[in-house]
């Protein structure tokens, strides 16, 4: 990632060429919330309807939001490192420098992989707290 | 045989010096140089004159257009509020019957939503987007046109049916079976009307996102759009995942309606909590949808009014993206008295309180920017400031509701239906009037009256909580939702007194409102170019009125140009930017990269017309005339609507240029035609396919929904579909697939031979393969349980994809016979191959649905 020097523009077309093609990116953490609702509720869904084991899928589900808050965590470490504040001081990041851009989009990563693990600990929370499927 | 050139050779990159520097920007323009210019675009970009002027196609026309039709829609549901409040005014009353109250508060509800909010966004973004991209245009004009024209069409057909009487009447979600069992045609108008509107609505999402992402100014890197673009990325897309659901709802009670087959009838395996659940997916975010782009405006004033940049960009892209997301999970929060599960429940309730929080940053962001700034109160900002009042209490209902225990207290109370007017009156009205009073200068050259101005907000604002505060008690001292009286004697007469009192209020406002809209505005002189001193491109406008958009496409490196980038103005007058000529004749528009908006072509845009009349013409035939079971008629209007797109789309898109490439000034040489990823066109068709495999994942969500919900399904002893030929099915419609991509590498390589025959041949696989699939289901009956109604459904939906898929073929093959399709110039050949990958996607899960299911299931 971009060290306290100023970036060397070869340096810059490098490490920024990954992010060229998509601002898909920002969106990971979130997808990971929307597929841990989707896989939630579904599976509860079909447990309740089906007459299931509900514990066992409670625990299994309980141990995935684990899984989900740990992937969410390590996308949101790699946004921090990306935006890069304690080596540029600068938190708006509004001017129209290449590296601008990529650190907002880090920063825009990392804001949203903090919501999206609220996200995933709200969801989780039933799980937690409701016995069964009444 | 080849009257084509087989010129192989890849096409011209970018070339020149880019980003320009200051001494490029400094040298000027000599005089007759500049006016012989500014002739030229003048004459390509004028608009047609007298009768002529509807073929416009041009964003400012069609944008006031459509702004001016949901206007008028939203006039009209006003008005059937105003009789619904007299009606309720006192008790036992008697103005109107119970049936014709039915169908005022469906239609209420229903044009509001339908006709007025969401197509209100469209309009606005297709107005504004390119004066805040410094574009000329929109990529695609005509779809926005054409979008516009299925809009009026649906809408006046829709809202026209209260006239006779025999609007939809089973409230404004059609919950089965009150609407699939209900006679006469207006649950039918309700479906195929606004079908065909949600349809206008994806291709005005198209247009915005590929707007959004591809014709922004050079240099307008993600990190410096205007955030108003950020807020359509984010609900172009939301529109992409929300309504297709609504859509394959729509497919399935429309089947049910016409041929009686049973997916909502519980009698025969069907199940009306399907529809629930696909509506409120819709239903749902549809509320963000609405409330986004409205807040998006309020983006757009704020940092105007307090004269420094917004607080916490990235905190309000954040909440922007955040919102879209966690709105998909909050569906059920509709359905909370249905008997789930109560875990379920907690899930939704969940994800309801969580999404309080991203909007919520939205708000303080605003008020932060406000704090910090020297706020001056212009007419636009008292209407922002009364929407964030208004929805900040309609906020704090929604977290009340969103606990299901309170939920199930005031479920189908008029406390509901304060709620729900206080987020979309805070959430979209204040905002979008304040943003009428704001950018009218931009679009119409002319003020408002800041006097009238007042007296609106004063009498919409004190009128509008005079009607809605008293409905949370009406609601709490238990009166229900969408009923035409009630007795007297319960507490509730004096509070529907008030309500009524200030319904009238809000109306005598939005008299006030629409008088300053439409008066003539002839002897006002004319208003300063940048009248609220903002920092944003659209504030570039050329007062009186020029039809090119922009003069110059300016080179940008700030979130507030105007404030930021001095002298940007005059350089952008004087043509000394890109693009200041049109030495063809023809519209023209930049396209630049995804991110970092490097210009990377000059896309040809169309000009006015009247395919896109015929065009809407005949799709609105398609739609309507099934709601009286014309259904010969309606298939001679379908097919005529494709004529008519084919028509367009030979015409006027992926003509191979001119020249290969052209100066677009500043010494930058760029391309004229662009194929695959590069350019608009595939965007579009990505985008598209996005939605409609949305719509395909709601089918099979169905198909999986009744295995879930009923204890057998399939039924046992059911016969299913015949193995061999679904196997057939998948290999028929794969190897269409792989011609179709074979097509595309063998024209490349240049041999065009071997290319048409492969053309040629995909059309017969695929008819193979579709016709494998009908004989699978043929001897299955629809009318007899939901199992073989929805296997036919998806059989249905795989040919309807795989007979449009061989008229793209057959289109491409026809290109490639008459030259308009060349291994240089194959554009239409790799949006096809993009069009076939999501198909032979659907088939072959479609073909795993109905081949493997019933063994493992």
């Amino acid at each position: 990632m971009t060290g306290d020097h100023p970036p060397r523009p070869e340096e810059d077309r490098a490490e920024l060429a990954e992010e060229q093609a998509s601002l898909f990116r920002i969106t990971l953490a979130p997808v990971i919330w929307a597929a841990h609702f989707l896989v939630c509720y579904g599976l509860v869904a079909v447990t309740c309807a089906k007459g299931w084991d509900i514990d066992a899928v409670r625990l299994g589900l309980i141990l995935f939001s684990a899984g989900a808050l740990g992937g969410i965590g390590w996308i949101g470490l790699a946004a921090w490192r990306q935006w890069n504040l304690s080596a540029t001081g600068d938190r708006v990041n509004r001017r129209g420098r290449p590296e601008d851009r990529h650190r907002f989009l880090g920063h825009a990563a990392f804001l949203l992989s903090i919501i999206s693990a609220i996200g995933v600990i709200f969801v989780a929370l039933p799980l937690i707290l409701i016995g069964g499927c009444q | 045989m080849t009257r084509a050139p087989r010129d192989t050779s890849p096409l011209p990159a970018p070339s020149g010096p880019y980003p320009p520097t200051q001494a490029m920007l400094a040298e000027p323009v000599p005089d007759d140089l500049r006016r012989a210019q500014a002739d030229r675009l003048r004459k390509v970009w004028e608009t047609p004159k007298g009768w002529r002027y509807v073929k416009a196609v041009n964003n400012s026309e069609v944008g006031k257009w459509y702004c001016l039709t949901a206007l008028v829609f939203m006039l009209l549901a006003g008005i059937m509020a105003l009789l619904m409040r007299l009606q309720l005014a006192v008790p036992e009353h008697d103005l109107i019957s119970a049936d014709r109250f039915n169908q005022l508060f469906t239609m209420h509800g229903s044009a509001m939503m339908f006709l007025f909010a969401v197509p209100m966004f469209e309009a606005v973004s297709i107005l504004l987007l390119p004066g805040l991209l410094g574009a000329r245009d929109m990529p695609f004009p005509r779809l926005s046109a054409f979008g516009y024209w299925c809009f009026l069409i649906g809408g006046v057909f829709v809202i026209g049916s209260i006239l006779f009487d025999v609007a939809p009447r089973s409230g404004w979600f059609m919950y089965p079976p009150l609407a699939t069992q209900d006679e006469g045609p207006g649950s039918d108008i309700w479906l195929l009307g606004l079908s065909f509107i949600e349809v206008a609505s994806i291709a005005a999402a198209v247009e915005l996102i590929v707007g959004t992402l591809k014709c922004r100014p050079p240099g307008m890197r993600v990190n410096i759009m205007p955030l108003y673009a950020w807020y359509v990325l984010v609900v172009g897309g939301m529109i992409l995942f929300a309504f297709p659901p609504l859509i394959a709802g729509d497919f399935l009670f429309e089947l049910e309606r016409s041929f009686n087959w049973p997916f909502f009838d519980p009698e025969r395996g069907g199940d009306p909590m399907l529809w629930q659940h696909l509506f409120w997916i819709f239903g749902h975010p549809e509320v963000y949808i609405i409330f986004l782009p409205s807040i998006a405006i309020a983006a757009m004033i704020i940092p105007t009014v307090a004269r420094r940049p917004i607080f916490g960009y990235s905190w309000i892209v954040l909440s922007a993206v955040g919102t879209g997301f966690l709105s998909f999970g909050l569906w059920v929060h509709h359905m909370f008295t249905t008997g789930l599960p109560s875990i379920s429940l907690g899930f939704f309730s969940a994800a309801s309180e969580a999404v309080v929080i991203p909007t919520g940053i939205q708000i303080f962001a605003f008020l932060a920017t406000l704090m910090a700034g020297r706020v001056k109160m212009t007419l636009p900002m008292l209407w922002i400031s009364g929407a964030l009042a208004i929805f900040t209490m309609g906020g704090l209902t929604g977290v009340m509701l969103a606990m299901a225990p309170f939920d199930f207290q005031a479920h189908d109370t008029y406390f509901i239906v304060a709620h729900l007017h206080y987020t979309l009156f805070g959430g979209m009205v204040f905002p979008v009037i304040a943003g009428v009073y704001y950018f009218f200068p931009f679009f119409q050259k002319k003020l408002m009256s800041e006097r009238l101005g007042r007296w609106s907000f004063w009498l919409v604002f004190s009128g509008f909580n005079l009607c809605f505060l008293p409905m949370h008690l009406t609601g709490l001292w238990g009166m229900p939702r969408r009923v035409y009286t009630y007795p007297t004697g319960l507490g509730w007469d004096g509070l529907n007194m008030i309500s009524t009192l200030g319904a009238f209020v809000v109306a005598a406002g939005f008299v006030v409102f629409v008088w300053d809209l439409i008066r003539p505005k002839k002897d006002q002189p004319q208003i300063p170019r940048n009248p609220w001193e903002a920092g944003t491109l659209e504030w570039t406008h050329d007062v009186p009125e020029e039809t090119w958009g922009v003069r110059s496409i300016p080179h940008v490196t700030s979130r507030y140009p105007l404030w930021d980038q001095p002298g940007m103005q005059d350089r952008m007058d004087a043509g000394r930017y890109y693009l200041p000529d049109a030495q063809e004749g023809k519209r023209e528009t930049l396209v630049t990269s995804v991110i970092d908006a490097e210009p990377v072509q000059v896309q040809r845009v169309t000009g006015p017309t009247w395919i896109t009349h015929l065009a809407a013409g005949f799709t609105g035939g398609a739609f309507i005339l099934p709601t009286f079971h014309l259904y010969p008629p309606a298939m001679v209007c379908g097919a005529l609507a494709v004529c008519c797109i084919l028509y367009w789309l030979w015409t006027s898109t992926a003509r191979p240029p001119e020249a290969d490439s052209k100066d677009v000034g500043l010494g930058l040489t760029l391309p004229t035609y662009a194929a695959g990823s590069a350019s608009v066109g595939w965007w579009a068709m990505w985008i598209t396919m996005l939605g409609d495999a949305t719509a395909f994942a709601s089918l099979v969500f169905g198909f999986f929904f009744y295995w879930t919900a009923a204890p057998n399904f399939p039924p046992e002893g059911a016969a299913h579909a015949v193995a061999l030929l679904v196997a057939l099915a998948a290999l028929g419609l794969a190897g269409s697939w792989a011609l179709t991509l074979g097509a595309r590498r063998l024209n490349r390589s240049g041999l065009v031979g071997a290319a048409r025959l492969c053309l040629g041949l995909a059309p017969l696989a695929a008819a193979g393969g579709a016709a494998a699939l009908i004989g699978s289901v043929w001897t299955l009956d629809p009318e007899s349980h939901v199992y073989p109604a929805v296997l036919w459904a998806l059989t249905i939906w795989i040919t309807v994809h795989a007979g449009v898929g061989v008229i793209m073929q057959l289109y491409c093959l026809a290109g490639s016979l008459f030259g308009k399709l060349t291994p240089r110039y194959d554009a239409d050949l790799w949006n096809v191959s993009l069009y076939w990958h999501f198909v032979v996607l659907a088939a072959l899960v479609t073909c795993a649905v109905m081949g493997l299911a019933p063994g493992a299931l």
